[in-house]
């Protein structure tokens, strides 16, 4: 009888094991969105940031403390995108797994071929600048389904049961987003849209791949609001280039463009969300891109 | 062709050691320094440059700070902090904080050496962090200007609960001039500070501490202190760049045994904070120190008004009005303008 009863706990313990899934905390809501589809079912996910946040400036709450305590993996931008905050949480965790240089702690920013990166000496008089490149590699689909293969390879180092399944689902959206981007890049042509105006360099990485520029930025310098004087630069830029489209990431405060508007009166402006849940039926990185493209489209 | 092959001997005679050089610095510890500067004037102030509360201008305090990872298992904080020495014009230098603690266990922290004891919220601040100029009344007369600081070793858990729930346990040294100075260096003091906060929303925090200590005092006796903090902090999470409202209220009382001067000490902070654009904040505090008092002690009131102004993450600029009323003595009018500079790695902030 005794030897049924440890043969029946064995069993209980291994079907626990076998049921346990990843729990991932991810930094932003688009890793969130990320880490849900390459992971499926074998994980579960939870992001910090929320969409309609700025992501440099997020609170470290010690409620995300708790959250991060019981993660297998924490997956963030990097690049010095959440050094205000993370590693605050990070400590505050004291959950050994996710320490930086862990297993259960992924970068995947410093991986993703970097823009802008910091050459010869910085400084802060150059405002809040980010020495080992530009973090919002979000806005670019072909590095985020780069980003999807080293999610899925390290959640297959921490489970590799679901090893093929992670990377099947994580090259299945490599794929979709190789396709789409060539859809995009389409649709953005015909719009003839070639010069964009925005608040802070957060679509750098839009702009880079679908071959737009961005030859002004309504901040004087990263994380400096802007100035009177700043503006009138700006709004001469936008007469001598003939730009027609002035996209503001809905965390900044909008009200600015209200003056280009006046003495620019054929530039369009439009409030954009730049994250996944950064508005209304933005639910992913797909719904997140095709926003963005249906914006210079002026839809 | 000389040239090109000394050239090329000099890169790859020169390459391994800006290899090392360049090792060697990730192995350097995150350096960044800050300071605070000082204008000040009051009714009752005087002008005696050696008192370190003086009229006029002063270099408040200045801190440099290292932190690195030690090893696998630990991570090592020097801070040092620079200010007029008491009864000169010349500055001292002190450890303000210099501990290590444990990076390698699950759920707890475990630190020895110098640092602000986990007696409230407020007590582990630095200076530069403090919300207003100065610390609370009742924090300044039970823990004297520096808060309760000491030598010691301390456990930090966070309980398995579904809110944030810590725990710290605290073993101290009992040298503070204010609260304990007792006559052996063997004498201990033990700190305990529980500290709760729920999410009440995405917006709102409700945050909510008790803390207490124990030890020998100068009078051959002992003497508490306890108290609680309570927190509200909202910030929406659409549009929480340029708006934010904290409301925060510090109780704290202590018990001296044996002091001459009056034994029981109690009193109350309550303070907001209103974020109203991107770098401003305006902030006002009420005061009163006086509850379950000795009546050999004088009651105070004290009413504060705070606008700061933040250019950076890195530099802030505040002026602060303060009204403060003691039983038996002549109202104190303050008005003071501090500017708060820090350089170096970027500051990983507290919540």
């Amino acid at each position: 009888m005794n030897k049924i009863n440890v043969k029946i706990l064995l069993l209980f313990f291994i079907s626990l094991t076998a049921q346990a899934k990843l729990a991932v905390v991810t930094t932003t809501t688009d890793l969130k969105a990320l880490v849900s589809e390459v992971g499926g079912e074998w994980i579960t996910v939870d992001a910090i940031a929320k969409g309609t946040q700025d992501p440099h400036f997020i609170e470290a709450k010690p409620s995300y403390m708790t959250k991060t305590s019981h993660a297998d993996l924490v997956v963030s931008i990097g690049l010095d995108l959440e050094v205000g905050w993370l590693p605050s949480i990070l400590r505050g965790a004291r959950n050994p797994k996710i320490n930086p240089g862990e297993k259960g702690n992924l970068e995947v920013g410093p991986l993703l071929d970097p823009l802008e990166v910091a050459q010869g000496k910085i400084s802060r008089s150059k405002g809040d600048v980010h020495p080992f490149g530009n973090p919002h590699v979000n806005l670019d689909p072909i590095r985020m389904g780069k980003a999807a293969v080293f999610i899925a390879e390290r959640l297959g180092q921490l489970d590799p049961v679901h090893m093929t399944s992670f990377l099947e689902k994580a090259k299945a959206l490599q794929r979709r987003f190789e396709s789409k981007t060539k859809i995009w890049q389409t649709r953005i042509d015909k719009t003839k849209i070639k010069k964009i105006v925005t608040y802070h360099k957060t679509l750098t990485y839009f702009f880079d791949r679908f071959h737009l520029e961005n030859p002004a930025i309504l901040e004087p310098k990263p994380g400096i609001p802007p100035t009177s004087g700043h503006i009138l630069e700006v709004i001469q830029v936008i007469k001598d280039q003939k730009i027609r489209l002035v996209m503001v990431e809905n965390f900044f405060d909008s009200t600015v463009t209200h003056r280009l508007k006046e003495e620019v009166p054929f530039v369009r402006t439009a409030d954009i969300p730049v994250d996944v849940d950064g508005e209304a039926q933005i639910n992913n990185l797909d719904d997140l891109y095709e926003k963005l493209v249906q914006t210079l489209e002026g839809k | 062709m000389r040239g090109y092959i000394f050239l090329t001997i000099f890169m790859v005679s020169v390459q391994p050691v800006f290899a090392e050089v360049k090792a060697s610095k990730a192995f350097n510890p995150d350096i960044s320094a800050n300071f605070l500067g000082l204008f000040q004037r009051f009714n009752q102030g005087h002008d005696d440059r050696d008192q370190s509360n003086h009229n006029g201008v002063s270099l408040q305090e200045a801190e440099l700070q290292m932190t690195s990872d030690v090893d696998p298992y630990f991570r090592a904080s020097v801070l040092l902090s620079v200010s007029q020495a008491k009864g000169s014009t010349d500055s001292g230098i002190e450890p303000e904080e210099v501990f290590f603690e444990t990076i390698s266990l699950p759920r707890v922290t475990l630190k020895a050496g110098k640092f602000k004891a986990a007696l409230g919220k407020h007590n582990q601040l630095h200076t530069h962090a403090f919300p207003f100029l100065d610390a609370p009344l009742i924090s300044g007369d039970l823990l004297g200007g520096e808060g309760l600081n000491e030598e010691g070793v301390s456990a930090a858990v966070l309980l398995p609960t579904t809110w944030f729930s810590e725990l710290t346990v605290q073993a101290m040294g009992t040298n503070n001039d204010a609260l304990y100075n007792s006559s052996s260096s063997g004498h201990i003091a033990p700190v305990a500070y529980w500290k709760n906060l729920w999410d009440l929303s995405d917006d709102l925090t409700f945050e909510l501490g008790v803390f207490g200590t124990q030890g020998n005092n100068s009078f051959t006796s002992t003497t508490s202190a306890y108290g609680g903090d309570l927190i509200f902090k909202w910030r929406p999470t659409s549009g929480g760049k340029y708006k934010a409202f904290v409301w925060q209220t510090q109780y704290m009382a202590g018990s001296r045994l044996g002091n001459p001067t009056g034994e029981k000490i109690g009193g109350i902070s309550s303070w907001i904070q209103y974020q109203f654009a991107e770098r401003w904040w305006a902030q006002a505090r009420g005061e009163y120190e006086g509850i379950s008092q000795s009546t050999t002690l004088p009651k105070k009131n004290k009413q504060s008004v705070l606008l700061g102004f933040f250019p950076s993450e890195f530099s802030g600029l505040r002026v602060q009005l303060d009204r403060l009323v003691v039983e038996n003595l002549p109202n104190e009018y303050k008005f003071a303008f501090q500017y708060n500079v820090s350089i170096g790695a970027h500051p990983a902030h507290a919540y």
